[in-house]
């Protein structure tokens, strides 16, 4: 077929390979268009930003520690996406991982095994919505919105009556170095937790691109009936998938309660909603099948962003809205640039 | 009903063509269907029967000729139009809701309404009676869930009746019926013949035809044979001799002894279709199911390869059967299912991440997959299938059928299987891309590993298969060597119900 090579080359026209370049890159245009409207509007009057610049060094750094929580999800959180499923208890997972967390640290357990702990939570309530949604076979809305119940649940219990959060107080005091992990600059002026998240994307990747799960994920997505007929086995494929997120959500967790230095069960409320958007900005199919893990990550960054910045720009209460409208345009030139047409 | 004069045609179709890239899938056809008539239409698949039947309730356009209804003419574009021009259709899929009543699935788009507010009429009553008419023992108030799939039917039969059709198409209606059933439902057939409907009966089982038709028209290769009333047809022979006349040319070439080598081996193989299937299959052999649709070739395709439930010995290089796809492929069994876009490629991926996708090991170290190692192969298979594609990043979605064909058949063959098991491996294939198709499976053979066509084309295992079984209602009732000297018309009588043959 080497003369089809030739000739199609030449008759691709500019529209097409324009149109080919707008779905690929898409996403990082809308990156830098929402970074230059941030970047240009006045911000001088607002105290949040002491350098009146959206690019400056500390609001970056303050963009970035506070959007560790989403960025270590999105990956994950799109894998599952792709193979068509979904986990709306993934804020609770994080609450409830925040308060774990937050309660073996102040009770005197080191970083690494609480940290470590934790995790293993996280395989645990991944499990338990793998073992819903397959064994169970509850359709996965259901199932993940029975568990974002049951979780969000037992973190209220874990929490003292009359007290909001695990914190320092009534004899029990929380160490100092609890928000290094959250906080304190390792490197580039960036703290672990993003670092992590960072990891986690990589890794993530990794799995989309080189790894029969990533693979697996796709193509139980796409075609659930030609994948089983492929000797894939697409439950064990879904399971894993869920435990994984479990696992990001649990890191999320993590971050979110050193950053705020306590352990809150509402902390990860409102965060399958933004987990939902990041990764369809990205481009996911909601029916499952296409998406990048990269394309999430940066969907997370343009939606922390426009949240952050608009913090600056418009009261408060705009906030929803603005982040909704700016949302909106995008999926829908998202929509028109990825339409499938020949 | 429609009070119409006794001349009128019911049904009259003149010069109907219908032009596909390539190919003329109906050629300039006419006859017409006289009214409060059961009127059969037969021929071999690819006779052209389906498209007319598309053109009828408007999901076709005719590339010429013309069509009319009680004298008027008649040009549909889509299902509602048929049905306002008084064709109900019943498909093969059914198109009830189960979660309402019988009553309401009648009922269903012709509510009476005013400002959007439902309001009482007379509909209800008059869809009961029919129904009653046709099937009394169908409670109208009983949800449609607690149906049998034969009972669905009538209700779909009676909406068509009740929402004024004088013309009722049936496209294979008995296939998944129970003989019981079958009767029932050729009551309700004829008692919808004496109340005015004429009914247009597509049926490959020529028994059915003989009891329950008036007339029959036979089609063959896109052109009309013969319309006639089944009276003055001479029994089975004739109408399987208009059915294939002397068309099907057939290329086998024998390959050369086969030694007496099984590799398969399947001993009384039951399933809720199948009763008692066994063959054996050789190394190097290519084997042909043949039988129509719903005969069973499907499901003992879907038993060996583990994807169904099955009960008996099926022993595959000294293996027992595998209990799921991947067992299968991992014994050396791959299937390329019979519905290619749902069953067998990943439209949404690429042709390169489509190949590996049955055997993703063989591409991959200490777990991490090696993508450049993807791309050569897939380029690799392009060449060898002959994939037609500027590059292998092409969407699968956006090939030829034969060339998506192509692409399962290359899954099959990454994943190193010994058994090959094609269901209908070219429907869909344009002709060129089938030839290529049966040449990839003879050097697949030629290599000494074993080929299962199951096929509802005739001409297809008459060309490509060294031996054929015959399937006729889950059974296997003959198995042919084939060769120059196959009776054909044997063939097809067995595989039409027509008794037991000698092997």
């Amino acid at each position: 077929m080497t003369h089809a090579t030739a000739q199609t080359g030449v008759e691709r026209g500019f529209g097409q390979r324009l149109k080919t370049f707008l779905k690929d890159y898409y996403i990082y245009l809308v990156l830098i268009a929402v970074v230059v409207v941030l970047s240009t509007a006045n911000l001088d009057k607002f105290p949040l930003f002491e350098r009146g610049n959206f690019l400056s060094e500390r609001n970056i750094i303050n963009i970035l520690r506070i959007s560790a929580p989403i960025l270590t999800l999105a990956g994950a959180f799109t894998l599952l996406m792709i193979s068509g499923y979904i986990d709306l208890s993934v804020g609770s997972a994080m609450s409830l991982s925040a308060v774990v967390y937050a309660m073996l640290v102040i009770n005197g357990v080191p970083f690494v095994p609480a940290f470590a702990a934790t995790v293993v939570v996280g395989v645990i309530l991944g499990a338990i919505n793998g073992f819903l949604v397959i064994r169970l076979k509850i359709t996965p809305v259901i199932a993940t919105l029975i568990t974002l119940s049951l979780y969000k649940g037992i973190a209220l219990l874990l929490v003292e009556d009359g007290v909001s959060a695990i914190k320092s107080g009534g004899g029990l005091k929380m160490p100092g170095w609890f928000n290094d992990y959250g906080r304190d600059g390792v490197l580039l002026g960036l703290p672990w937790a993003f670092w992590v998240a960072v990891l986690v994307t990589l890794a993530m990747i990794v799995v989309q691109d080189r790894m029969k799960l990533g693979k697996y994920a796709a193509a139980t997505g796409g075609n659930p009936t030609a994948a089983e007929l492929s000797g894939i086995n697409t439950k064990r494929t879904v399971i894993t998938l869920y435990i994984l997120v479990g696992i990001c959500a649990a890191l999320a967790g993590i971050a979110r309660s050193s950053f705020m230095s306590l352990g809150d069960p509402l902390s990860g409320d409102g965060m399958e909603l933004t987990a939902i958007l990041v990764v369809l900005l990205g481009g996911t199919a909601f029916s499952g099948g296409e998406g990048r893990v990269l394309k999430s990550f940066i969907g997370a960054l343009i939606i922390m962003s426009l949240t952050v910045g608009m913090l600056t720009l418009v009261p408060a209460y705009f906030q929803t809205l603005v982040v909704g409208a700016a949302l909106l345009l995008a999926a829908a030139s998202n929509h028109l640039v990825s339409r499938k047409d020949d | 009903m429609v009070q119409t004069a006794l001349a009128e045609k019911a049904l009259s179709i003149k010069d109907l063509t219908k032009d596909y890239p390539g190919v003329r899938a109906v050629d300039t056809v006419s006859f017409d269907i006289e009214p409060n008539t059961v009127h059969c239409l037969v021929g071999e698949n690819g006779a052209g029967k389906s498209t007319i039947v598309k053109m009828l309730t408007g999901a076709l356009e005719p590339t010429s000729g013309t069509m009319a209804v009680l004298g008027k003419p008649y040009q549909p574009n889509s299902t509602q139009d048929a049905r306002n021009g008084g064709i109900g259709t019943l498909f093969q899929e059914l198109h009830v809701v189960d979660q309402l009543t019988v009553l309401e699935n009648l009922t269903m788009g012709m509510e009476v309404s005013r400002f959007g507010f439902l309001i009482k009429s007379d509909l209800e009553d008059r869809v009961t009676k029919t129904l009653a008419a046709i099937e009394p023992g169908i409670d109208p108030n009983a949800r449609v869930s607690s149906l049998s799939v034969a009972q669905k039917q009538i209700v779909e039969i009676a909406r068509a009746a009740s929402s004024g059709a004088n013309i009722i198409i049936m496209d294979e209606p008995t296939a998944a019926l129970s003989e019981r059933e079958v009767e029932r439902l050729f009551g309700v057939i004829r008692r919808l013949r004496d109340s005015d409907v004429t009914v247009i009966y597509i049926s490959h089982k020529l028994d059915e035809i003989f009891e329950l038709g008036d007339n029959v028209t036979v089609m063959r290769d896109g052109k009309h044979i013969a319309t006639k009333p089944l009276a003055q047809v001479n029994g089975r022979p004739e109408l399987i001799e208009m059915m294939v006349g002397r068309s099907i040319t057939h290329d086998y070439r024998p390959r050369g002894d086969i030694a007496d080598n099984p590799v398969l081996t399947v001993k009384g193989l039951n399933s809720h279709l199948l009763k008692d299937v066994s063959f054996q299959v050789n190394a190097g052999e290519i084997i042909g199911f043949y039988g129509l649709v719903g005969a069973g070739k499907t499901e003992v395709a879907r038993a060996i390869y583990g994807a169904d439930k099955a009960h008996g010995q099926v022993t595959f290089k000294g293996r027992p059967r595998a209990r799921s796809p991947k067992e299968a492929i991992a014994s050396g069994i791959a299937l390329v299912p019979e519905e290619r876009r749902t069953e067998g490629l990943f439209t949404a991926l690429t042709i390169r991440r489509n190949i590996p996708i049955m055997n993703i090991n063989k591409l991959a170290k200490f777990g991490i997959f090696q993508d450049d190692q993807e791309k050569s192969v897939a380029k690799e298979y392009v060449s060898k299938l002959g994939i037609a594609t500027n590059s292998v990043e092409k969407y699968a979605e956006k090939l030829s059928g034969g060339n998506q064909q192509k692409v399962v058949l290359a899954k099959c063959l990454f994943a190193d299987a010994d058994l090959l098991l094609l269901d209908e491996p070219t429907r869909g294939v344009d002709v060129g891309a089938k030839s290529e198709i049966y040449d990839l499976i003879r050097d697949f053979a030629n290599t000494g590993r074993a080929v299962c066509v199951f096929s509802s084309e005739l001409e297809e295992v008459l060309g490509l298969c060294d031996r054929i079984f015959l399937m006729y209602d889950g059974r296997v009732e003959a198995e042919i060597r084939n060769g120059a000297t196959v009776d054909i018309p044997k063939i097809l009588n067995i595989v039409t119900g027509g008794g037991k043959a000698g092997t």
